[in-house]
Order: C-alpha cells, then sequence, then structure tokens
C-alpha cells in the first residue's frame, strides 16, 4: 500500500526537523503510542495500539531513522508484531521545504505492508484506515511543532 | 371386501416409498433447535483447544515461547511440533499420498497455519493463552501466483521433499511440482488438431473458493486411559475412514476407537479430510486424561481448513467448419497449496477430471494435470461435487460457448450436434470412462422449448441493435450448459481411499411387530437420508416408511462405509440399502410360502407382502411375516428378519442435466440481474422429488455464489483477504434468484433402483450456465472468455476494457 500527501507546518525548517528527531514529540503523535524510547541517536522502540476494523492490538517494534539530510530530509521506517492479530512494517520518506521563513511544508511517501488478521478482516478498510492514521499523525505533529514555535519554545 | 379394506392406492400411500414427496423427519428437530451437533456435547471435566496461527504465509519459526501464556489462569499446556515428535505425530498422512505438518515443524507454508495448540479449562482462557504465546518468525518470499511456482528460481516451499524426485502419483518435475497426471491418446489428439478446420485455445480458470459449511470443523477426543479407549465425536463425512486412519497413525487399536459423528451442519467436501485440530485434540486428551474440545471459527474455516477448485485450465477443441468436434486437448495447472491433501480417490490425484469431454462425442482427447505447491492453505476438496467434476463441467462447457463463438453457431445448436446420441450408451468416452446411460437431445429440447429458447435469442438481438444505438445500457446473456456428471465412488477396481475399496453398506433388523432399523455407512450432513433411506426400504420391503428407524454415523454398530461426498450416498449406499432389503424380502419369501402352505415360487410380491398366484385373497403382509420369524420360521431355517449388505458398485453413475441463466447487465454498474433460471436434472430413479427439489435448490445457490463473487483471494504477499463472510460471498435469500426446476428420468441400467445421484448436479451444472450468460452478454463486445467470479466489480471492469465508455 503506497499514499503521499504533505502538511503546511507554521514553524521554520530547522524547529521542524528538531521535532522530527525527538522521540517526545513523536511519542504525542503517532496515534495510539503507548511508548516511545530511544536506544540509539537513530533507532528507537515504540509499543503503538492499532486498530482497523474489528481488530485492536498491541504492537510492538523497532522504528529506525535512516538517510539523514539535515534539515531537509529522512527515511522513518519501522517493522512491528501484533502477536495473533498480525504484524506490520513499512516507512515513510520526510521531505521538508521551506514555503518562506515562518512556514514549512512537510511532504510524505509512505509504503507499508501489512499481514496476518489485520490483512484478513480489514482488507477493505486498511487502506481508509492507514490515509487516516498518517493524516492524523501529520496533522497534530502540525500542530504540536506551530504550538511550540508560538509559545516560543 | 368391506368397505374398511384398504385400497391398492391406499396401501401404497401409507408405505411412503419411492416417488413420495415425503416430509424429512430430521427436520422435526432441526427447525426445533433440537439437533446434536458436536458444539452441543459438554462432557464432564471437558478441556477446550485452541491455535496459536501464522500470520505470515512462508517463514520460518525460530522460537516460539509459551512461558506467559502457562501463566495464563485455567491455560495447562501449550503442544508444539516439539510436543507431537515425542509421540511421532508431528506430521501426518495426507489422503492424497503426501505428509502435512500437524503442527508448523520449523517454518510455515500458509498464512493462518496451526503453529501450537493450547488446552485450557475454557475457551476463553485457551483464548488468552493464545495471546501470550510469543513466536519468532523469518519471513521468507513467497509463491502465490500458480504460475510461477516452477519457475527455476522460485523458493523453495516443502524443504522436507528435499532430494525427493518421485511422489505418490510418480515423477516430481521441479522442487514445487507434486505430480503429473495424463490420459488419452496424445498422438492422435495432436493429429486431430494438425488436420482441424476451426480450433479454439483459452485459459479458462476456476478460482479457489471454500465450502464454507455454516457448521465449521469440530471435534471431542475422550481417552479413556482404564480402558484404553479413545472416543471420537466429530464433524466427519466419512467416520469409518477417520476410525481407520486413526488407527493406523496413533496406533491404537482400531476396535478401541469409537468414532460418532452427529448430526452435521453442512459438509461439501470440507469435512471430509483430517486436520490437525483432530491430532491436536486426541494427543491433548491423552495426555491430560480429560475430554477436550476444539471447535473452528469462521476465519479459521475459511483460511485453513480445505479449499476447493483452483484449476486453471488451458482448453482446445479443434473442429470442423460444420462445427463437429473432432478433438480436446487439456492441460490443467492444478494449485494445491502447501501441502497435497485433496480428498480424492487414492489413484486418482486430479480426481475425475478426464469427466472433461462433458457430453459430447469427442473421437480423441489428450489431458495433462500439473500438481504444485504454493504457499496457500492445503485441499482440493470435491465441494458439493465428484472429485473434480466442477472443474471439468466448467472447462467443457465454457469452451463449447467459445468455438459456438468463433464458428458464429448457436451454443444450443453446437451441442445437439456434438451430444453423444442415446442409442449410443453404454458410451466409452476417448478418456476412459463409461457412461452407463444417457438421453442428452431430449432433455436438451424439452429445455429449449420451456423456456421458449428460440424466442429468447430474439429478444436478445434486438436488445443487441438498441445498445449499438445507444438507446440502452442493459446487455443481455444467456447461458446454456449442459453437463454429464460422474458420481457414486466407487467401483473396487478403480477406487479406494488408502487401500479401502469405495462399497458402502447397509444392515437392515427388522423388530417381530413389524418394525425395524437400518443401520447405513454413508453419513447425512443434511441431504436427508434419515428420510429417503426408510423410502427405499418401504417401496422395498412394503414395511412404511415411518417404521424404520434410519441411523448413520456410529462405527461402533453402522457397518464400515466410506461415507458421504461426491453424490456417491444413492449410488453406492442407496443400492447396498436395497440389496438388504432384497435379502430380506427372500427370506420373508420364504416364510410366507410356509405359512401359506404353497411353494415359494407360487408367490407374488403386491405392495406390501406376498400373495398367491391366481388366489388374491389368499395372502401374507409382511408384518405379519416379521411376527412369524420370531416364532415359527420353516424347519431348519434360523430365526429372525435381517440382513447386510457390502455393496461393490459395478460402475459409477452419470446423471446430467440442461441448464440455462437469462441475465441482464448493467455496463455502467456492473449489477446484474438473473432474470430466469431453469434446471432440468435428469437423476434417474427419483426417491423423494421434494427432497430432490430441495438438493437442487441449494446447490444451485452455491453454484450462484461460486459463479457470481465467491472466492479465497490472496494478496501478493499470500494474506488471506477474503477471510470472513463480511468478504466470502454467502448469498442470503435477498440476493439469491428464483430457481425452476424439472426433470427427465434416464434410470441407471446398473443400479438395483435406477438411481444415479443428484445431491452436486446443480453445484455442476449451475456454475458454467451464469458464467456462460455473463460471457455470453459481453460476446457481442468483442470478448472470448471473461474469468470468474463475476462481480459488480469485474463486470463494470470487463464492460471499461471493451471499451463501452469510450
Amino acid at each position: 500500500m503506497q499514499m503521499n500527501d504533505s502538511q503546511r507546518i507554521p514553524a521554520p525548517k530547522e524547529k521542524v526537523w528538531a521535532a522530527l528527531n525527538d522521540p517526545e514529540i513523536l511519542k504525542q503523535c503517532i496515534p495510539g503510542c503507548q511508548s516511545l524510547e530511544m536506544s540509539s541517536p537513530t533507532e528507537m522502540t515504540a509499543t503503538v495500539v492499532f486498530k482497523v476494523g474489528p481488530v485492536k492490538a498491541t504492537f510492538g517494534g523497532k522504528v529506525m531513522l535512516s538517510d539523514l539530510d539535515p534539515p531537509n530530509s529522512y527515511r522513518i521506517s519501522g517493522e512491528g508484531s501484533g502477536g495473533v492479530a498480525g504484524f506490520a512494517k513499512g516507512g515513510a520518506l520526510v521531505h521538508l521545504e521551506s514555503d518562506g521563513p515562518e512556514i514549512t511544508v512537510l511532504h510524505y511517501d509512505v509504503d507499508a505492508q501489512i499481514g496476518g488478521k489485520l490483512a484478513q478482516l480489514g482488507a477493505r478498510l486498511i487502506d481508509s484506515t492507514a490515509r487516516k492514521l498518517a493524516a492524523e499523525f501529520f496533522k497534530s505533529f502540525g500542530e504540536v511543532v506551530g504550538k511550540r514555535v508560538a509559545a516560543g519554545v | 371386501m368391506n368397505d374398511m379394506t384398504p385400497t391398492r392406492e391406499q396401501r401404497e400411500a401409507k408405505l411412503e416409498g419411492m416417488g413420495c414427496k415425503r416430509k424429512r423427519v430430521e427436520d422435526i428437530r432441526f427447525t426445533q433447535g433440537k439437533g446434536n451437533y458436536v458444539d452441543d456435547l459438554k462432557l464432564p471435566g471437558m478441556l477446550h483447544g485452541d491455535f496459536v496461527r501464522s500470520p505470515h504465509s512462508h517463514a520460518r519459526v525460530k522460537k516460539i515461547d509459551d512461558t506467559e501464556a502457562l501463566k495464563v489462569p485455567g491455560v495447562l499446556a501449550v503442544i508444539t511440533a516439539e510436543t507431537l515428535k515425542t509421540v511421532n505425530l508431528a506430521w501426518m498422512p495426507t489422503l492424497a499420498g503426501d505428509v502435512q505438518m500437524v503442527l508448523a515443524d520449523g517454518k510455515v507454508l500458509f498464512q493462518n497455519q496451526e503453529v501450537a495448540f493450547v488446552v485450557a479449562t475454557d475457551r476463553y482462557a485457551a483464548d488468552d493463552g493464545i495471546n501470550k504465546v510469543v513466536v519468532e518468525y523469518e519471513p521468507l518470499p513467497v509463491v502465490i501466483d500458480p504460475f510461477k511456482a516452477m519457475d527455476k528460481d522460485a523458493p523453495v516451499l516443502r524443504e522436507d521433499l528435499a532430494g525427493k524426485t518421485t511422489g505418490a502419483h510418480g515423477p516430481r518435475k521441479h522442487h514445487n511440482h507434486i505430480f503429473e497426471w495424463t490420459v488419452g491418446d496424445k498422438d492422435l489428439t495432436d493429429a486431430a488438431f494438425r488436420k482441424a478446420e476451426v480450433t479454439i485455445k483459452e485459459m479458462i480458470s476456476y478460482h479457489r473458493t471454500h465450502p464454507s459449511p455454516l457448521e465449521t470443523c469440530q471435534c471431542v477426543c475422550s481417552f479413556d486411559k482404564i480402558k484404553g479407549e479413545l472416543s471420537i465425536w466429530g464433524t466427519f463425512q466419512a467416520p469409518h475412514v477417520i476410525r481407520t486412519v486413526v488407527a493406523l497413525i496413533a496406533k491404537i487399536p482400531e476396535h478401541k476407537i469409537h468414532v460418532i459423528s452427529p448430526d452435521i451442519g453442512g459438509g461439501f467436501g470440507n469435512k471430509v479430510g483430517a486436520y490437525p485440530g483432530y491430532i491436536c485434540v486426541a494427543v491433548a486428551s491423552i495426555v491430560t486424561g480429560k475430554p477436550v474440545k476444539w471447535v473452528e471459527d469462521r476465519i479459521e474455516n475459511l483460511t485453513a481448513t480445505s479449499f476447493a477448485r483452483d484449476y486453471h485450465m488451458t482448453t482446445e477443441i479443434a473442429s470442423t467448419k460444420e462445427g463437429k468436434v473432432t478433438g480436446l486437448r487439456v492441460h490443467v495447472l492444478a494449485d494445491h497449496g502447501a501441502f497435497d491433501a485433496c480428498a480424492d480417490p487414492s489413484k486418482w490425484p486430479a480426481g475425475f477430471f478426464n469427466i472433461v469431454t462433458g457430453s459430447y462425442d469427442f473421437p480423441t482427447a489428450h489431458l495433462s494435470v500439473d500438481g504444485i505447491y504454493t504457499n496457500k492453505a492445503p485441499g482440493g476438496v470435491a465441494y458439493r461435487c465428484s472429485f473434480r467434476v466442477t472443474e471439468a463441467a466448467y472447462c467443457i462447457e465454457r469452451a463449447m460457448d467459445i468455438l459456438a463463438q468463433k464458428l458464429g453457431m448457436d451454443p444450443a445448436e453446437l451441442r445437439l450436434k456434438n451430444f453423444i446420441k442415446a442409442e449410443q450408451f453404454p458410451y466409452h468416452s476417448a478418456l476412459g470412462w463409461e457412461y452407463d446411460s444417457g438421453d442428452y437431445h431430449t432433455a436438451m429440447r424439452k429445455m429449449m422449448e420451456t423456456v421458449d429458447y428460440a424466442g429468447l435469442r430474439k429478444e436478445q438481438a434486438a436488445l443487441r441493435a438498441a445498445f449499438k444505438r445507444g438507446e440502452t445500457r442493459e446487455i443481455m446473456g444467456l447461458g446454456v450448459s449442459f453437463f454429464t456428471e460422474i458420481v457414486g465412488a466407487g467401483p473396487s477396481k478403480n477406487c479406494d481411499i488408502l487401500g479401502i475399496a469405495m462399497f458402502d453398506s447397509c444392515e437392515i433388523r427388522l423388530h417381530p411387530t413389524g418394525a425395524g432399523i437400518a443401520r447405513v455407512g454413508s453419513k447425512s450432513q443434511g441431504q436427508g437420508h434419515e428420510t429417503t433411506w426408510a423410502q427405499i426400504i418401504a417401496t422395498e420391503i412394503g414395511i412404511p416408511a415411518d417404521d424404520i428407524m434410519v441411523e448413520e454415523g456410529n462405527t461402533d454398530t453402522a457397518p464400515y462405509g466410506l461415507g458421504t461426498y461426491g453424490s456417491r450416498s444413492t449410488p453406492v449406499a442407496g443400492a447396498a440399502i436395497a440389496m438388504a432389503a432384497r435379502k430380506i424380502k427372500a427370506k420373508a419369501q420364504m416364510i410366507a410360502a410356509y405359512k401359506l402352505e404353497v411353494h415359494e415360487d407360487d408367490l407374488e410380491w403386491d405392495i406390501d407382502g406376498f400373495r398367491v398366484k391366481g388366489l388374491p385373497e389368499k395372502t401374507m403382509s409382511m408384518k405379519d411375516i416379521c411376527w412369524a420369524a420370531y416364532n415359527s420360521v420353516p424347519p431348519g431355517m434360523e430365526p429372525g428378519l435381517e440382513a447386510v449388505s457390502y455393496y461393490d458398485p459395478p460402475n459409477m453413475t452419470y446423471p446430467f442435466g440442461a441448464y440455462i441463466c437469462v441475465m441482464n447487465i448493467d455496463v455502467d454498474t456492473g449489477v446484474y440481474k438473473v432474470r430466469r433460471f431453469y434446471a432440468l436434472d435428469d437423476c434417474g430413479t427419483r426417491i423423494n422429488p421434494m427432497i430432490i427439489e430441495g438438493q437442487v435448490h441449494g446447490g444451485l445457490t452455491e453454484a450462484f455464489a461460486i459463479a457470481m463473487g465467491q472466492e479465497i483471494r490472496y494478496d501478493a504477499d499470500g494474506n488471506v483477504v477474503t477471510g470472513s463472510f463480511m468478504d466470502f460471498f454467502m448469498p442470503t435469500a435477498v440476493e439469491t434468484p428464483h430457481w425452476e426446476t424439472d426433470f427427465t428420468v434416464t434410470p441407471s441400467p446398473h443400479h438395483p433402483i435406477g438411481a444415479k445421484g443428484v445431491g452436486e448436479s446443480p453445484n455442476v451444472g449451475g456454475v458454467p450456465a451464469f458464467s456462460n450468460a455473463v460471457n455470453d452478454a459481453f460476446s457481442f463486445l468483442g470478448s472470448t472468455h471473461i474469468q470468474m467470479p463475476h462481480d459488480y466489480w469485474r463486470n463494470w471492469k470487463a464492460a471499461k476494457d471493451l471499451g463501452v465508455f469510450a
């Protein structure tokens, strides 16, 4: 499954980049995220509650950052297992573009793969759910970063 | 004779014998919720088991950690392949001569494969336990597309077969190859194609689907350690075979195994084979010393127990310009999934697919089938059909339509031109069968007259013209299907399961008061055997059907039988019933002769007893003979009145039928409307016309489902994406069209009562009728073949691909 979209964020590019590398902010913005811990500058472990249609499961897995080009782009990828609910893996290419000094446009290009019960039961729901989750993440990410900038953090 | 003496008609009516629309006796309990199914069984101290299943379709199993699962309150054990290895049961034999993992041994080969079995005090605890078993997988590349399974660099699926160049059915050509099966004269067929004036070639796929009985597969095992006896209650279509298989693989003496199939809520082939669940509950019961129950859920049933079809049939017909067929050549790529667990008679790796010449007089034909492994669930069972006969009927019926289109001939006319003629029976087909009887022209013409075939074609021509003028967006299709089935497996000369000949059996015991019990080796899953078996006996020996109790499914009491599937019950068990009844009748005649003081030969049968020839008032009813059998038999004769028959059929039976589907399709939405569906069946002698009608309705509804949407579909990664009734099309009364049924009667010449079997015919003939209707509708727009299933989206897509939106 693949999708791409963009999000306008009222913050300068460097601030957005910093936030993209801040586990606290990521944790706040990833829908259903229970925990997110840095194990190295480019590796994190995460626990996320994921729900597709009738299946709800807690996924445990790794998140990795690669192809870092500060403050312009990176690739965030991960894979996790939800036990009987199945597994998920995928990644997003995130690319930042300045639209003036105070506005950054965040482009994302996601590909994801889902298996197990999630894929079986939720086949017809996965695309829409994934789109919704991605949109939710980048929307709240934009809001959180925008607020922090407005508050002068 | 006074007025109280019943007339002949009244006496006959009282029997409710063959030909009577007797109401189904089993429905009294079914309609009141009093059926007794496996899941109704509750034994004291019974435990529950459930599976940890693989989310991957191909992966190495690196580690199974049950530490946390065993801490869940109520969880008693987690069984894995390692546990099963201690009793040599990690793998089990399949009916097709392959072996299958009971629990994942080192790797998994299809999604939802059984990995571990959690045993707990209740089902909820078992489920909680499953959630706590941690399995570490290493995903491997998958083989989903059957056409890529034999690529040179295709991943190796069955590492256990490494180095084995010969399988159960001969040489293996590739590491993912199971068998090659060829029938017919290749040289003669190739020559026919070289000389042919007209040929067609098409790859016709019959997609993977699933029998999906509403009651899923389930089993309860109880091992008595003191007696060393194992009792098994299960949803088994063939309980005796299960007993023998358990004896062979679990090394328990066969007399200490009690297999009971209680009421079964539909089987359709899904409940023929042996599943890991059965082995796991048996082992769990032996280990814990307690009864253990396993009940599949819907997803498990659809994704892990036996699927059906998945045949990809490259089909060629050679013909003259006038439309006389001269040769048939078919190659099948048969996708069997991860293990070859087809439930065919042992010598038939592709079932009876060589019935693919259908109802037509092909002078020569050649067939080859390649069975292959993929990362899909195992199976390949006969879903409401005799072994691979639905695939064969679909293949030839679609191909005949394609040929008609190429010749510019009407498909019905092409069929009439090529039918085997009534006087050619018994007919020897080019692929080796001896068709016992048939009258195809009569059946076809009756269908065409009843529906006004010529009138429908005129209407279609007018609608097509209107479509081309842009006045309508509806197209109309006529789906003609004329099928010949081959059922009643089967004669011991060519049919066995694991070496056991495919006979069937009946034991009848009449009691002193003129009532009795019949125990039969078949096993009803809804077919109505309790009703129809008694009707055969009623007609044969003159005891009212209401006075005969029919019992099936208990291996301790029923004589050994091979069970119910492949429309074999009436052709084989039905014959055994008639033959057992005739043994009783012969003894009854001796008793009557003795009591009436005449020679046996001076007696003649009269509805419900014997009468002396020429002296119609001198009679003895069967009821009175029963009494006499227990107190005044002729000197030297043993008392009692019972008989057993084991019937080995001399040949299969060949039911046939003429079906037509009239359908309109809206090209802008793909939405179809079945305007009319007419099904004429010839199943030989008709035992209960009402039950036949019910069977035809059920079979047509399943055919409708399969042709118009039902499928087991995998995505490229091997996920089953139709694993619940949300996505797997299960028609309800809302979607199901109205069915019109009709019949002709051509009795089987070798069957004791001339019956041929009918339960599966409508599925065999129905699918091509629907698919031909869709294809016929689109044909004038330039298409030759559109693959099933024909759901709205695919119809819309077909219209789009044909350029109707341009």
